[in-house]
C-alpha cells in the first residue's frame, strides 16, 4: 500500500540526488577553481598585503590595506593607460566591424571563384595575434617598414603609435567580423531576402532594414567579444613596442620592463575585471533591447 | 491588372534545361495554376515572372512589358512564398505595409497605409494579430500575413508558390475556399503554382500542365480532365490515374477494335488517323471498367483498397496494372478472383505510343 514515499526516504532521495549533482559539477568546478576563482582571490590578497619575500627569516605578509588600491586606482599609469585602452577599443572595434560587414557583404555572392575571396579574407581568424603582429611589423618597422614613411603610422611617434598598432587589431577584427557574419548571411532564408525585393526595398535600404536586424545577434555577439579582446590586447604592444603614451593597461600590468610594484599591478587587474564587468554588461543593456533573436 | 505571356520562354541552370521554350498566356484576370510533378520547372517559371530568376532566351512581357530587363523591385506583382518568407523581426502590422513603404513609387501617406492595412487584416481575419511578431503565429497565421503582405499593394499579378503545402488537411481545405474568395474579390490575375491536381481542379479557372520543364496542355479543369492532350496528362490527372492498355488496332468485322494483350477494347469516338495494324495506346479512368462476366479484358485481383465510400481493385489485365473504382455497394469480391471487365467505349482515349500524342 505503500505508494507514497515516506518523508524520511524523500529526503533520502533528494540528499542522493544533490550528490550525484555535487558529483557532475565537481571537474568544472574544479576547473574554475585553478584558473578562475583561486587567481581572483590571489589578485585581491595582493592588493591588499605586500608579500613578505624573506622566506629564510619568515615573518607574515605586509597589511597595506585599502590605500594601496586608492592610490593605485588614482595613479596617473592607471588613468592614462585605461584611458589608451579606451582608446584602442574605440579605434579598433567599430572600424574592425565595419570593415568586416563590408567584405561579408561584398562576398555573400554566387559568383565563380568568390571563395579564394572568402577564404583571403577568414584567413587574419587564423593567424594569432603574435603572427599579426609580425605580420604588421614588417610594414610599421621604423627603419626598414614598408610603411615607414607613412607619418600617422610611425610606432615611434607619440600620438600616431596607437593608430599605427590598431591597424593590426583592425586586420584581424575584420577577418573574425567576415567569418561570423558570412555565415550569419548565408543562413538567412533566400526567400525573405527575395520577399524584400519584390516589396520594392533597394539594396540600401534591405541592407539596413532587413538584414541587420536579422543578423543582429551576431553584431551583438561580436560587439561584447572585440571589445573584450580590445581591453585584453598586449601582444602587438609587446611585440610593436610602442612609445609610452600608447601602452594600454594591460601592458602596465604584465609589466615587461619590470617598473611597476606587484601591488599595484594587481590593482591594475581588478580594475581591469570591474572595467570589463561592467563594459559587457552595459552593452548587453544597450544592445539587447535591439537585438531580433530568430522565433 | 494584366495579362502574363510568354514566348518561347527558357531558363537554363548550368546544364540543367528548367524551362524549355514555354508559350504561354495568362490572361487578365485569370486563375492559372501551373500543375506537374516535383521538378518540372514550375516554381521557375513563377520565379521568373517575378524577377528573381533571369530569362535565359525568349521574351516574358507582363501587361504589354517585355520584363526580361526589369528588376524584380520594379515589377508590379506580389508573391506568396511556400515558407511564407514574413520578416521576423517585424510585428505583422510592419510586415503587411512593408510593401507600401519599401518602394518610393508605391509610397502611400499614414492615413491610406493605415486604411489598406485595416482592409487588408480585415479580409483576412487578422484584427486582432497586427502588433505581434510572425513567430508568435500558427503557420495558417503566417500563411494569411503573407496573403495580407501581398494584397495591400494592388498588384498588377499574384504570384503564390503552393502556398498551402505547409498547412494541415482541414486548413488547406478552408484557405483554398479563401484564395479563390480573394480572386473572386480583387479581380487579379493570379498565377498559383502547386503540384496537388485537387488544388488545380478545384481552383484554377485555367491549368497549365507542365511535365519535364514543358508545357503539356492548357485549359479549363473540366478541359483537361476530360480530354487529356497526351498520355502524359491523362495519366497524371486524376486519382488513381487512368489505366493504360497497349495493343494494335484491328478489324472486328463491325470496325475498329484495340487487340491487347488482355483482351480487346472498342471506343466510340471517331479516330481518323488509325488504320488496321496501327499501334495505339489506350487510356481509361478506372470507373469506367465494369466488372462483367460479358466484359471483354481479363483481369486477376491482386489487392483491394477500401476507401469507404467506394473501394478500388488493383490487379494485372495481361502486362498492364489495371485499377477498377467500383461503389461499396457492388457485389464483394476476393483477392485472387479472375474477372471480366467491361471498357465503356465512349471513354476511351487513345494515344499514339510514339509521339504519346492524342490521336483523335
Ligand atoms: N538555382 C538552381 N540551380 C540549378 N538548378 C536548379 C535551380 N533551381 C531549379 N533547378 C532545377 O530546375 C528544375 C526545375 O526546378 P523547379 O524548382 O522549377 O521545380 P518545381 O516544378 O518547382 O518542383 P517542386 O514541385 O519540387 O517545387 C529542377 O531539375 C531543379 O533541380
Ligand atoms: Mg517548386
Amino acid at each position: 500500500m505503500a505508494t507514497r514515499p515516506s518523508p524520511g526516504r524523500a529526503s533520502g532521495r533528494r540528499a542522493r540526488d544533490s550528490l550525484l549533482a555535487a558529483s557532475f559539477l565537481a571537474p568544472a568546478f574544479a576547473v574554475f577553481a585553478v584558473f578562475a576563482y583561486y587567481p581572483l582571490y590571489r589578485l585581491v590578497y595582493l592588493s591588499l598585503y605586500r608579500p613578505n619575500r624573506n622566506t629564510f627569516i619568515g615573518g607574515s605578509d605586509e597589511w597595506i590595506g585599502g590605500s594601496n588600491i586608492i592610490d593605485s586606482l588614482t595613479s596617473s599609469t592607471f588613468l592614462r593607460s585605461l584611458a589608451v585602452t579606451a582608446k584602442f577599443a574605440v579605434l579598433t572595434v567599430p572600424m574592425g566591424i565595419i570593415l568586416g560587414v563590408l567584405l561579408a557583404v561584398a562576398a555573400d555572392r554566387k559568383l565563380r571563384g568568390i571563395r579564394i575571396f572568402q577564404t583571403i579574407f577568414s584567413s587574419t581568424v587564423a593567424s594569432s595575434v603574435a603572427v599579426a603582429s609580425v605580420v604588421f611589423f614588417t610594414l610599421l618597422q621604423p627603419e626598414a617598414g614598408l610603411w615607414r614613411n607613412v607619418s600617422w603610422l610611425s610606432i615611434k611617434q607619440p600620438g600616431s603609435a596607437l593608430v599605427a598598432i590598431s591597424t593590426t587589431a583592425v586586420w584581424q577584427n575584420a577577418g573574425l567580423t567576415f567569418v561570423i557574419v558570412l555565415a550569419a548571411l548565408q543562413a538567412l532564408p533566400s526567400e525573405v531576402r527575395e520577399a524584400a525585393e519584390l516589396d520594392g526595398y533597394g539594396p540600401v535600404r534591405r541592407f539596413f532594414r532587413i538584414t541587420v536586424p536579422l543578423i543582429s545577434p551576431a553584431l551583438l555577439f561580436l560587439a561584447v567579444v572585440l571589445v573584450i579582446h580590445a581591453l585584453q590586447a598586449y601582444a602587438q604592444f609587446e611585440i610593436l613596442k610602442p612609445t609610452n603614451d600608447a601602452q594600454p593597461l594591460l601592458y602596465k600590468i604584465a609589466d615587461p620592463e619590470g617598473v611597476e610594484t606587484i601591488s599595484s599591478r594587481a590593482v591594475y587587474s581588478l580594475g581591469l575585471f570591474v572595467v570589463s564587468l561592467i563594459v559587457s554588461i552595459a552593452q548587453f543593456g544597450l544592445l539587447e533591447r535591439r537585438v531580433h533573436y530568430g522565433e | 491588372m494584366s495579362s502574363v505571356v510568354f514566348d518561347h520562354v527558357s531558363k537554363v541552370f548550368d546544364g540543367t534545361v528548367a524551362v524549355d521554350g514555354l508559350d504561354l498566356t495568362i490572361h487578365d484576370q485569370e486563375f492559372m495554376v501551373l500543375l506537374g510533378p516535383s521538378g518540372c520547372g514550375k516554381t521557375t517559371a513563377l520565379r521568373m515572372i517575378a524577377g528573381l530568376e533571369t530569362v535565359t532566351s525568349g521574351t516574358l512581357s507582363i501587361g504589354d512589358r517585355v520584363v526580361n530587363d526589369i528588376p524584380a523591385s520594379d515589377r508590379d506583382i506580389a508573391m506568396v512564398f511556400q515558407s511564407y518568407a514574413l520578416y521576423p523581426h517585424m510585428t505583422v502590422r510592419k510586415n503587411i505595409e512593408s510593401p507600401l513603404v519599401a518602394h518610393r513609387g508605391r509610397r502611400v501617406d499614414a492615413a491610406e497605409r493605415e486604411r489598406r492595412v485595416r482592409e487588408a487584416a480585415d479580409i483576412l481575419g487578422l484584427g486582432d494579430y497586427l502588433e505581434r511578431k510572425p513567430g508568435a503565429l500558427s503557420g495558417g497565421q503566417r500563411q494569411r500575413v503573407a496573403l495580407a503582405r501581398a494584397i495591400v499593394r494592388r498588384p498588377e499579378v499574384f504570384l503564390m508558390d503552393e502556398p498551402l503545402s505547409n498547412l494541415d488537411a482541414k486548413l488547406r481545405t478552408q484557405t483554398r475556399t479563401e484564395i479563390v474568395e480573394l480572386h473572386r474579390r480583387l479581380g487579379s490575375t493570379f498565377v498559383y503554382v502547386t503540384h496537388d491536381q485537387v488544388e488545380a481542379m478545384t481552383m484554377a479557372t485555367r491549368v497549365a500542365v507542365i511535365a519535364n520543364g514543358r508545357l503539356q496542355q492548357t485549359g479549363t479543369p473540366d478541359e483537361v480532365y476530360r480530354r487529356p492532350a497526351n498520355l502524359f496528362v491523362a495519366t497524371f490527372i486524376g486519382s488513381p490515374p487512368m489505366n493504360v492498355i497497349r495493343g494494335v488496332a484491328r478489324d472486328n468485322g463491325a470496325g475498329l477494335e484495340l487487340a491487347a494483350a488482355a483482351g480487346t477494347l472498342t471506343w466510340s469516338t471517331p479516330v481518323s488517323a488509325v488504320g488496321i495494324g496501327s499501334e495505339l495506346v489506350a487510356a481509361i479512368r478506372p470507373e469506367h471498367l465494369h466488372v462483367d462476366p460479358a466484359g471483354t479484358l481479363d483481369f486477376t485481383v491482386r489487392a483491394i483498397e477500401q476507401l469507404g465510400h467506394e473501394r478500388h481493385l488493383l490487379g494485372r489485365s495481361g502486362d498492364a496494372d489495371v485499377v477498377v473504382r467500383q461503389s461499396s455497394a457492388d457485389a464483394p469480391i476476393a483477392i485472387g478472383e479472375s474477372l471480366r471487365l467491361r471498357p465503356d467505349p465512349a471513354e476511351v482515349h487513345l494515344f499514339d505510343p510514339a509521339t504519346e500524342a492524342r490521336v483523335d
